[in-house]
């Protein structure tokens, strides 16, 4: 379902150019559930925000459920990332001045999905991770663990292909990790396509598959059974 | 985004901040407060002179002085009392005319009274005047040709006075006080609906113009008014006077200018046109400030909110939305500027209205142009912090700190 092939990414140019990505091949079936890791500037981020449509590569091909995605414009990506693809961040990025059912909602009023269906819609992806009494709580009067799972609810919230998450667990404590890790283990088991950053090996050890990247290059791939 | 999710969001938005907000908009209100202001009370204003006006006579209505532009002056060689009888035997286009001999601050009361005296106008003038400003009388009569030439001490007055001086009784045949001159009430004029004289409290008589002017001890006329015949004769009726009072008083070799009624609505209209320019200037300025400083406060926004609207994004909000988003809050800030300056101003009107004894005239339509610039102040300063929200890279946008 994803296929990059001869991904570069670089920022600025001249001598003050940064070369993130050179030359990424890989391709994740639906319903694979991979963990990416690897040093800090290896990479392995701005490899996730183009495979979230995030930002564009400098080179090479991406396809995404069978779409051209370099020849998309603007709004398609928008498009495409509102319907197809949810996102999980380190550090929820919830919006704190609505409540948990607002921030939940947005993924759905940018998809046009009428008031009604979409505050039940909201209120049932909630009560899925746990909390469904909390609806009209702020962000900022929930925990670590609660605030990730609202994000979640918002990543679930237009049933996409795909999730991205980027050190989903960063800013957690061990029992909220592991709560979240659940969460992620659910998804994937009801057959959602996964895709997480992470450089906790804990965590890597989630996915079906680990790949390990370094100076902008995939170094080596581990499926589950190697790591068990 | 349907609209009403647009409105929920950009209230919310505001909501956070509400100190900031209300500061935000004190600029655009003070500007709105004070358009809606200057306008009411202004065109309060010119609807009292124009109606004013308008009830001093018909379309054929005119009036001759003396040229106050060139700093001419009335003075007892001007005009005199036969002019009006001449003009009209001699000008086919002249219907009535009348000479006004007139008193412009005179203490009327009762005899034998410790009443206090009231200021009304004295106008000394003949019959014509009664057709010529469309005066109409409750009882009595009006001044007559035999009044004029005996010099009667008669009176006729206005019904705000008949009210001050006779509540209870019967003007007709009582005696007052004018200038300490004893005359004789013989006719009360009808009460004029919503008078500007009414609301100013003028008081106004009338008496035979060889009365007054024995009674003020002159023989000035200061004016002579009077109708044409027909609308079309109205500059013959003009020229012609004028022409008749440069060949009888050519010894003192006076300029005369004519004013037809439709002048003087003009002259009206241009004072007005120019205050109103002046002032709209001042509050333009006020809102222009107003309306930077809402830039600025989303200048603010935009940068605060940059890793918000790089989620947004990855959230699916498309370029439009973003700018939706922006748009809207600005247009809500400048909106409750708007509508606080309307409640502002709409206060400050009355308050001038009381003080002024002015009616204040607040059309609908002030209302909604001023609502209506709110919002396209709001556009107009929004567009620039909008669109550089929208603008942002999502990757970009969600790095920042």
């Amino acid at each position: 379902m994803i296929r990059v092939s001869g991904l570069t990414k670089v920022y600025g140019s001249g001598d003050a150019a940064v070369h993130a990505l050179r030359g990424v091949d890989l391709e994740i079936p639906e319903g694979d559930f991979v963990a990416i890791m690897g040093p800090s500037g290896s990479g392995k981020s701005t490899f996730l925000s183009i495979l979230g449509c995030l930002e564009r590569p400098s080179s090479g091909e991406y396809y995404l459920d069978g779409r051209d995605v370099n020849s998309l414009e603007d709004d398609e990506l928008a498009d495409l990332r509102n319907k197809k693809l949810g996102f999980v961040f380190q550090s929820f990025n919830l919006l704190p001045r609505h409540n948990v059912l607002r921030n939940v909602e947005m993924p759905l009023i940018y998809a046009g999905v009428p008031g009604d269906e979409r505050r039940k819609r909201a209120q049932e992806l909630l009560e899925q991770v746990g909390l469904g009494h909390r609806l009209t709580h702020k962000p900022a009067e929930l925990s670590g663990g609660e605030q990730q799972r609202v994000a979640i609810a918002r990543a679930l919230a237009n049933n996409p292909l795909v999730i991205f998450a980027d050190e989903p667990t960063g800013n957690l404590d061990t029992k909220a990790s592991l709560e979240i890790m659940e969460i992620f283990q659910q998804m994937h088991r009801t057959g959602r396509t996964i895709v997480m950053v992470t450089h906790e090996p804990d965590i890597a050890a989630y996915a079906r598959r680990v790949i390990h990247f370094r100076d902008g290059k995939i170094v080596r791939e581990e499926a589950k059974d190697e790591l068990r | 985004m349907n609209f009403a999710d647009l409105i929920q969001i950009v209230w919310e938005n505001l909501r956070a901040h509400r100190m900031r907000a209300v500061l935000t908009t004190i600029g655009i209100a003070i500007g709105i407060a004070g358009v809606i202001a200057v306008v009411a009370v202004g065109q309060g204003g010119q609807a009292v002179i124009i109606s004013e006006i308008e009830k001093m006579g018909s379309s054929l209505y005119f009036d001759i002085s003396p040229d106050y532009m060139r700093g001419e002056t009335a003075d007892s060689n001007t005009f005199s009392i036969e002019d009006p009888t001449i003009i009209k035997e001699l000008s086919p286009a002249v219907d009535k005319m009348a000479p006004i001999t007139l008193g412009p601050m005179v203490d009327v009361r009762l005899p034998n009274s410790d009443q206090k005296t009231i200021m009304a106008s004295l106008y000394g003038t003949n019959p014509d005047l009664i057709h010529i400003m469309n005066l109409s009388l409750e009882k009595g009569r009006f001044i007559t040709d035999l009044d004029v030439t005996s010099h009667s001490r008669v009176v006729v007055i206005d019904a705000g006075l008949a009210e001050d001086l006779f509540p209870k009784d019967d003007p007709l045949g009582k005696k007052i006080f004018v200038q300490d001159t004893p005359l004789t009430v013989v006719g009360v004029l009808e009460k004029i609906p919503s008078s500007m004289m009414d609301t100013f409290n003028v008081r106004t008589l009338y008496s035979p113009i060889t009365q007054v002017q024995d009674m003020l001890n002159t023989r000035v006329i200061n004016q002579l008014c009077g109708t044409a015949v027909s609308e079309e004769a109205l500059p013959q009726a003009i020229s012609d006077s004028i022409k008749i009072l440069e060949s009888r008083h050519s010894s003192v070799s006076k300029h005369y200018v004519g004013t037809t009624l439709e002048e003087q609505l003009e002259m009206v209209g241009k004072v007005t046109s120019i205050l109103t320019t002046v002032i709209g200037a001042v509050a333009g300025i006020a809102l222009l400030v107003g309306g930077v400083g809402v830039m600025n406060i989303m200048l603010v926004a935009v940068t605060e909110r940059t890793r918000e609207i790089g989620l947004l994004k990855a959230l699916g909000a498309r370029r439009r939305d973003i700018m939706q988003q922006f748009l809207g809050e600005a247009v809500a800030l400048c909106l409750l500027g708007g509508f606080f300056g309307m409640v502002v101003g709409i206060g400050g009107a009355f308050a001038i209205a009381l003080a002024a004894h002015w009616p204040p005239l607040i059309s609908v339509w002030t209302v909604l142009l001023a609502m209506g610039f709110s919002v396209v102040i709001g556009i107009f300063f929004g567009l620039y912090p909008a669109s550089r929200a929208a603008s942002l890279s999502p990757a970009e946008a969600l790095r920042h700190l």
